[in-house]
């Protein structure tokens, strides 16, 4: 109970709830305005609230987390940009309700369903996270190994348009992470003789490069492209609207915390997952799909705010990501003295109710900024990207600067940030890079502790998989969630799927290969 | 999945770079302890790095196969003038940075960008450009407490002169 009382201290420290106030309204700009996502402003922000205390820095975080997700939808509606990956979907149906003149509309309904699917989302996460630590309390260390597989696999290939190209960039996120001294033995690892490389890269260097300049540099091709005003009309919906999609925002809700609670998948698989999911149970919308249909609003907008509670799920208890921002989130985390994973739950519940609290008030905080404020907001999407671009330039250096004063790190940042330009470019997904570093760790670790406790013996580890029906599970989860995304299982999917509709006309096979 | 995706300029080269960096890297793994066990050092780098050679080399393999994009050019799509001159002003303010910095360094940085990219005015740039740096610095040096290298200004002096005269604590 004493614990409990934890989920008001954002609410009873002025401070505090002003920090989350302040981080959501610049979470939705930040997520609003194309160029700038959500991953950069809390890989630039980790940087700066450095020197802060825990709970304003995670306050922080968690309003630009919660309003980011919610941001990209924005000028989805307005200018068919998806501010962030979770909000491809929205822009489908959402542009065409703008071309209609009905941004306003949507631009209200999408608001009213993020807050729904954001509190369906925390209410879980309050719910499941003390039971699925506990649980994991009697993890082993090959559970976690295969954990993090699984979360790597997950990422590595459904973000990316080539399974290849993901496991690479995971691959190389692994390697990075094991860079300089061997916690375990201290042999040097990847140090070529440089006292620069003993320590490691830096985790924030090669984040703010990844998606601070290497995406500051893709704008440099869009700089002349400026922004379409759309007229904006009433925007707070009727009540008779929010009532008739609640039924389908609650599965869509569902469907997005599960989503999210997986790990390695976030926001934006489980608004297109939601999308194909309305598509599927919507029998006569007022307007077709992809024609500027709400219930196609309604989905991914209330699966990808619920997937951020769902993504602190496997965040806070086992200390996994569930996407590329809480991958962020737990170094983040790291930097502050926190240790992501059970033990945290056991040794500072109160940590994980203040989390809480914050989602909570950001979420109420989204809701009361998405509805107002829509002339200031036009204003600042239309920012010109001359001035953009720069400023984003500037913020990186200054925040890989600031961590550990150092100049090296800039010097890194801004390899990072050239190398993933190219890899943006060729079409290398940049998610798996910063998971991998994340995980690296983890991977490593409990790899080799399994195989020690096992005496060195392949056969015991397998073994031990074998008669662990936990570890079993994961394995096979492993095993099926590869091969499913290789090509001849998709190949065989497809026929398959041809097959049926072929026996029942009625009812088509379904296209979309999220 | 998307059809076959048309091979960008440059993009072979590209990719057989990260294939002999990868190389280079598991080669690298494999001096750290070899063979000598499962649980060594050396087993998940010599793992991740074997893992990025087969994926490159396919990649390669496929990229080679695959048909160049009609109308691209390396100078427009992959690197065109705006990129490569922002890589090496990056570079320059990196460099100036710690003997000249933070407020010079990041002026000349801004006015130099936002004039070239605008293509308004040099008064226009410079004007823009104080504006942000104010507020950058308002918000990073004083509500965040960042430090940033001083260089050539005299910034503690100044500041410690404007909580003087201002009586403001900040």
């Amino acid at each position: 109970m004493e614990n409990f009382l934890a989920f008001f201290t954002v609410f009873t420290h002025p401070e505090l709830f002003a920090l989350v106030a302040l981080g959501t309204f610049a979470g939705v700009y930040v997520g609003a305005i194309p160029g700038l996502s959500v991953t950069m402003a809390v890989s630039i922000l980790i940087s700066f609230t450095f020197s802060w205390d825990v709970l304003p820095a995670i306050a922080l975080m968690i309003g630009i987390y919660m309003g980011g997700v919610y941001g990209g939808s924005r000028t989805a509606i307005l200018l068919n940009i998806p501010g962030a990956p979770s909000a491809i979907a929205t822009a489908l149906d959402g542009y065409p309700m703008a071309q209609r003149g009905q941004a306003g509309e949507a631009i209200g309904i999408t608001t009213v369903m993020s807050f729904i699917g954001g509190f369906v989302g925390i209410a879980v996460l309050a719910a499941a996270a003390p039971f699925v630590s506990n649980f994991a309390l009697s993890f082993q260390p090959r559970d976690y190994m295969l954990l993090a597989v699984l979360g790597l696999l997950l990422v590595g290939s459904l973000a990316g348009e080539s399974l290849v190209k993901g496991i690479f960039c995971g691959a190389l996120g692994l390697m990075l992470g094991t860079v300089g001294m061997d916690p375990l033995t201290f042999t040097q690892r990847f140090t070529f003789d440089l006292p620069l490389l003993q320590s490691g890269i830096s985790f924030i260097a090669v984040m703010i490069g990844l998606f601070g300049v290497s995406e500051a540099l893709s704008q440099l091709h869009h700089v002349d492209k400026t922004a379409v005003r759309q007229k904006i009309s009433r925007i707070v919906p009727s009540l008779s609207t929010v009532r008739k999609h609640l039924p389908l925002s609650l599965q869509t809700s569902s469907l997005g915390v599960l989503i999210g609670a997986l790990p390695g998948t976030g926001g934006d698989i489980a608004a297109l997952m939601a999308y194909d999911h309305a598509k599927r149970v919507t029998r006569n919308p007022e307007r077709e799909f992809g024609d500027g249909a709400i219930e196609g609003l309604v989905a991914p907008e209330t699966a990808n705010n619920a997937a951020v509670g769902g993504a602190f799920i496997p965040m806070m208890t086992l200390g996994i990501p569930g996407d590329a921002v809480t991958a962020i989130m737990i170094g983040a985390l790291f930097i502050h003295g926190l240790n992501p994973g059970p033990m945290l739950m056991v040794e500072q519940p109160d940590m994980f109710w203040f989390i809480v609290g914050g989602l909570v008030l950001a979420n109420c905080c989204m809701l009361l900024f998405g509805l107002t404020g829509i002339k200031l907001f036009v204003k600042i999407v239309e920012m010109p990207r001359a001035v953009l671009v720069p400023l984003i330039m500037l913020l990186s250096i200054v925040g890989a600067y600031a961590v550990n004063n150092s100049i090296t790190d800039v010097y890194w940042m801004l390899g990072f940030g050239v190398f993933g330009y190219f890899l943006k470019l060729y079409g290398y997904p940049l998610g798996p890079i910063i998971l991998g570093v994340i995980l690296s760790r983890l991977l490593d670790d409990n790899w080799r502790r399994a195989i020690l406790s096992e005496r060195g013996s392949l056969e015991g580890f397998f073994m031990g998989i074998l008669t662990s029906p936990l570890s079993l599970v994961l394995f096979l989860s492993v095993i099926f969630i590869f091969v499913s995304q290789t090509p001849p299982w998709k190949r065989w999917r497809k026929r398959r799927e041809a097959l049926r509709a072929k026996i029942d006309p009625a009812k088509p096979a379904s296209e979309e290969s999220v | 999945m998307a059809a076959r995706r048309a091979r960008r300029p440059g993009e072979a080269v590209f990719t057989a770079l990260l294939l002999v960096a990868s190389l280079f890297l598991l080669w690298s793994a494999y001096g750290i302890s070899g063979f000598e066990s499962l649980s060594s050092p050396g087993a998940v780098p010599m793992a991740t790095t074997l893992a990025m050679v087969v994926t490159a080399a396919i990649v390669l393999f496929k990229t080679a196969r695959a048909p160049a994009a009609e109308g691209e050019k390396l100078g427009r799509d992959v690197l065109p003038p705006a990129v490569a001159i922002f890589a090496v002003m990056l570079l320059a303010y990196a460099v100036l940075l710690e003997p000249l910095g933070f407020l010079p360094t990041s002026l000349l940085f801004l006015v130099l960008a936002i004039k070239l990219l605008s293509k308004g005015s040099w008064l226009h740039a410079g004007a823009i450009s104080l504006l942000s740096l104010f507020l950058i610095y308002v918000l990073f040096r004083i509500v965040f407490t960042v430090l940033m290298p001083a260089g050539i200004v005299p910034e503690g002096e100044i500041l410690s002169w404007i909580r003087n005269v201002t009586g403001v604590r900040f």
